[in-house]
């Protein structure tokens, strides 16, 4: 008996070594947060999401997910993730409909949703209260590019400056759409059309053409184009920085961009410039804004969205109350981060 | 007593036991769980795969239907529909042809009229009532796909269709206006999809849009039914579900880019079984072990305690009185010198007992020779007196007749220092006495006798008789009609003798307070019927009794019950 006594201490303390091991792995667990990108080859959300990392600290832990651009995995991703238990998800959708089936889930198990870069439907982010969207409107993306542009060719639409290079009074432009279909791509292209429009100008669209933000595919498709109309373009407008380099890449092969008054270096003053603008902020496109090939484009915020989705984090687990809050929230659901416009001579 | 505790037996078996049935139960509870922990594992991945396979396949589709639709979209955009109608007319026949699921193209005006496509067999204004029309509008950014039947008059079966609309912008005389392309789908490559996948006996696909309405299933029957209302409110994930008859492995995901839901629905009932199997040979063998256990813990517990019960046993029997039990235990070691060391006491208590008893024998010997010795001297006495007196009167008949009465009474009272004479003997005994109390009394009073001849033959102890008479005689004196009767009968297995002598009798009290004297209870002085009482028990133990009545002023009888068989005491008979 004494020999089956001590057989049963020593489980019983195996035991509970094993439970008070768990205990201690427990105590104190910091909120878990996950977070899926759509992509983590795309080097801007790549970059997006270290953002986001560095301003997260040590508030909570954040588990990154990479959908390798497929909705599958992504849904695969985040239904394990919500089955191990956090607190809270960070999604960028691959498919913006797929929300729909996110925030049903989440909301079944009573857990937050932060969306970002990619915009789910309004009716989808209506299912449920603690639903948010952090991002830029795309409609000010085209304002902004729009306003560029005005301000460019004299800001009177009855008259345009010297840019209006056959002065009949109209802008011949092509546009580069990013994606046929893609929200941001269809509301960057009709809200600039539309802006231009509201704003008295007379834009002419000699050709739209889908280069799906591609800067390899809008070389490639530009060619044609500048073959086509050649000197009747006024205007190169891209949905993105990146076609917008490629348009230029084939401008610059075509010999369209020429220091002609021979002041050492390409710029508006030249006659024959012919402004391309984009949208993003991309490193190169900054160093090509400087060296005067592009002429401008309409930066994303992203450090300021970062730190909006941080922020919000915090709220949403409790470990900040929405007085201390510092973004506007419109309609209870979307911190909206304003675009920045970039172009020579403006900060 | 002590708290009754568990038994020796009953400790060995049930410490066994759980020792045996824990650990038992431990290991195959951790195997179980890490079986069905890998298989179940196995089967989700798996799974998992196979349901991401068809979801790519109908992704990729869902992909190329989109691709068509925005090159269709980017075609009315681009080049005038108006201005080039034929032509455009004809990239949309085209399409019908050559992609075999595309079975209609439209582009409406915002009012409902067809613009551009394949013929319409309805209004324009219950067009713009449509779903397909008023969601697309609502909702301008997204395709919408959803389910009815065909618009396009030409099909040669009305069938439903797939629905794929949009609103978009088409280019109207060079002016971009708002429209809405509309592409039907038959959903011959959707139920190609699902047959190139073998999801089990009773495994389907499940397609459900957004308001929880079945587009699509590639099963039949209440199967279907089953797995629809369950997953009705899933969104997402994997469940492992019963849906009559198959155990079955059930992934909901999203659709991309078509805001529906597609459900796979898989039979593992094969995995189900294998691990109710495994289970059930675990549980098997548990018990088959715990059984073995069990049978040999109860052997080793019985050949432990058997040969303990055994000495137990004997014990009792050796505690009940008999000592000669012999002990013969075999078993364990410790239990036979056990064993021995008790035998050892026994035999050593058995000679204390036994020396005790012959002491006790000799005791009552002696004790019983001093009580028959009592009544001698004293009768001989008064007689030899008696004697001298009738000799002083010269009365030589009875100086004679007492002499020779006396020399018989003392020769039966020797009777060769027997303890037990026969009862004639006995009789004759009392006669002498009589004879010679009755010459001393001068015939002062009358006795008669009644012995039934039967008793003659037995033997009794000895001088039982004449020490009662002697108190009748005594009792009855001074009476006129003093008379002492006799009485001897064999009532089965015990002699009865009564003598009765007339008188005043005496009270219940006084015969209480003499059975007392009798017994020991009271120190007295008397000592004829004490001695004859004593010398009773003595020998015949209770079977014997002396028992008094009287009646009052009338008679008292002494009542003598004396078992006809003689006690085997050790010593009786002895010489004297």
């Amino acid at each position: 008996m004494k020999s089956t006594n001590l057989a049963f201490f020593g489980l019983f303390g195996i035991l509970i070594g094993m439970l008070s091991g768990l205990i201690l792995s427990c105590a104190a667990p910091l909120p878990r947060v996950a977070l899926f990108a759509y992509n983590l080859e795309d080097p801007y959300i790549a970059s997006f999401v270290s953002q986001i990392s560095d301003q997260v600290g040590n508030s909570f832990t954040l588990e990154t997910y990479d959908a390798r651009n497929s909705q599958v995995l992504q849904n695969e991703d985040l239904e394990l993730a919500v089955k191990e238990g956090v607190d809270l998800l960070l999604v960028n959708p691959v498919d913006r409909l797929s929300a729909y089936g996110i925030i049903q889930h989440a909301r079944e198990r009573d857990i937050p949703l932060i969306f970002f870069n990619r915009e789910p439907l309004a009716t989808d982010l209506a299912l449920w209260d603690s639903t948010y969207y952090v991002g830029a409107q795309a409609i000010q993306s085209a304002v902004l590019q729009a306003e560029l542009v005005a301000s460019l060719f004299g800001g009177n639409p009855q008259s345009l400056n010297l840019f209006d290079r056959n002065a009949d009074n109209r802008i011949q432009a092509i546009l580069f759409k990013g994606e046929q279909g893609h929200q941001d791509a269809e509301i960057r292209t009709t809200g600039f059309v539309e802006t231009m429009t509201t704003m008295g100008f007379d834009l002419e669209v000699l050709a739209l053409e889908v280069a799906n933000w591609d800067r390899a595919e809008a070389y490639d498709t530009s060619g044609p184009l500048f073959a086509n109309f050649g000197s009747q373009i006024e205007l190169v407008v891209s949905n993105n920085d990146n076609m917008a380099l490629g348009v230029i890449s084939r401008m610059r092969q075509i010999s369209l961009f020429e220091d002609t008054n021979q002041n050492g270096r390409v710029d508006q003053d030249d006659s024959g410039w012919i402004p391309v603008i984009g949208i993003d902020g991309l490193d190169e496109a900054v160093i090509q804004i400087e060296e005067g090939y592009l002429y401008g484009t309409v930066v994303n915020d992203s450090n300021r969205m970062a730190t909006a989705i941080a922020e919000l984090s915090r709220v949403l687990l409790g470990q900040r109350s929405w007085e201390d809050f510092p973004f506007p929230l419109t309609n209870e659901k979307y911190i909206w981060i304003d675009y920045l416009p970039f172009s020579r001579g403006l900060p | 007593m002590p708290k009754q505790t568990a038994s020796l037996g009953q400790k060995i078996l049930l410490s066994t036991i759980s020792v045996v049935g824990f650990v038992l139960a431990l290991a195959s509870g951790f195997y179980f769980f890490f079986f069905s922990q890998t298989t179940g594992n196995l089967i989700d991945r798996q799974s998992r795969e196979i349901t991401k396979q068809i979801i790519f396949n109908y992704e990729r589709y869902v992909d190329s239907v989109i691709e068509t639709a925005n090159y269709l979209q980017l075609l009315v955009t681009n080049r005038d529909v108006v201005i080039e109608l034929s032509d455009i007319q004809n990239i949309f026949e085209l399409n019908t042809e050559i992609k075999r699921d595309v079975v209609s193209i439209m582009l409406f005006d915002p009012q409902g009229r067809l613009v551009v496509g394949s013929p319409v067999n309805i209004s324009a204004t219950t067009t713009t009532l449509a779903p397909w029309f008023v969601r697309a509008r609502q909702e301008q950014e997204i395709f919408h796909f959803s389910v009815g039947p065909s618009i396009n008059p030409r099909l040669p079966r009305q069938e439903d269709v797939i629905y794929v609309s949009r609103w978009v912008q088409y280019r109207n005389r060079g002016v971009l206006t708002n429209g809405l392309l509309l592409i039907e789908l038959n959903t011959e490559v959707i139920i190609e999809l699902s047959e190139k996948t073998n999801l089990g006996d009773f495994g389907h696909i499940l397609i459900l849009d957004d308001t929880n309405s079945l587009v699509y299933s590639s099963g039949t029957g209440p199967i279907v039914e089953e797995s629809y209302a369950f997953i009705r409110n899933r969104f997402l994930g994997v469940y492992r579900h019963f849906l009559d008859p198959i155990d079955a492995y059930v992934n909901v995901n999203s659709l991309a880019q078509t805001r529906w839901r597609i459900v796979t629905v898989l039979n593992i009932t094969e995995v189900s079984q294998t691990q109710r199997r495994v289970f059930l040979v675990i549980g098997a063998i548990f018990l088959v072990s715990l059984g073995i256990t069990v049978a040999v813990a109860g052997l080793i517990s019985i050949r432990v305690t058997k040969p303990l019960s055994e000495l137990r046993r004997i014990m009792a029997s050796i505690e009940a009185g008999d000592l000669s039990t012999p002990i013969d235990v075999g078993g364990q070691k410790e239990i036979v010198q056990l064993a021995h060391s008790f035998e050892q006491m026994v035999s050593r208590v058995r000679e204390l007992m036994e020396r005790l008893v012959t002491e006790q024998t000799e005791k009552r010997k002696t004790a019983l020779r001093a009580l028959q010795n009592q009544i001698n001297p004293h009768f001989l006495y008064n007689t030899l007196d008696s004697i001298v007196w009738l000799a002083e009167h010269d009365r030589n008949d009875d100086v004679i007749s007492t002499v020779v009465a006396l020399a018989k009474f003392f020769r039966i009272s020797i009777s060769r220092g027997e303890t037990f004479i026969s009862v004639a003997d006995e009789i004759e005994h009392v006669r002498n006495y009589l004879t010679i109390q009755q010459i001393r009394y001068g015939d002062k009073f009358h006795y008669t006798m009644d012995i039934d001849p039967q008793l003659l033959e037995h033997r009794v102890m000895k001088l039982i008789l004449q020490p009662i008479v002697e108190n009748a005689i005594y009792h009855s004196m001074g009476d006129d009609q003093d008379r002492i009767s006799i009485e001897g009968v064999l009532q089965g297995d015990v002699m009865i003798f009564r003598i009765t002598n007339t008188g005043y009798g005496i009270t219940s009290e006084k015969i209480r307070e003499i059975r007392d004297m009798m017994m020991g209870l009271v120190e007295q002085s008397s000592v004829g019927l004490k001695n004859v009482y004593q010398r009773l028990t003595l020998y015949y133990g209770e079977k014997a009794d002396v028992d008094l009545s009287s009646i009052l002023d009338e008679s008292t009888t002494v009542t003598l019950t004396i078992p006809l068989e003689i006690p085997e005491i050790q010593g009786t008979g002895g010489h004297e």
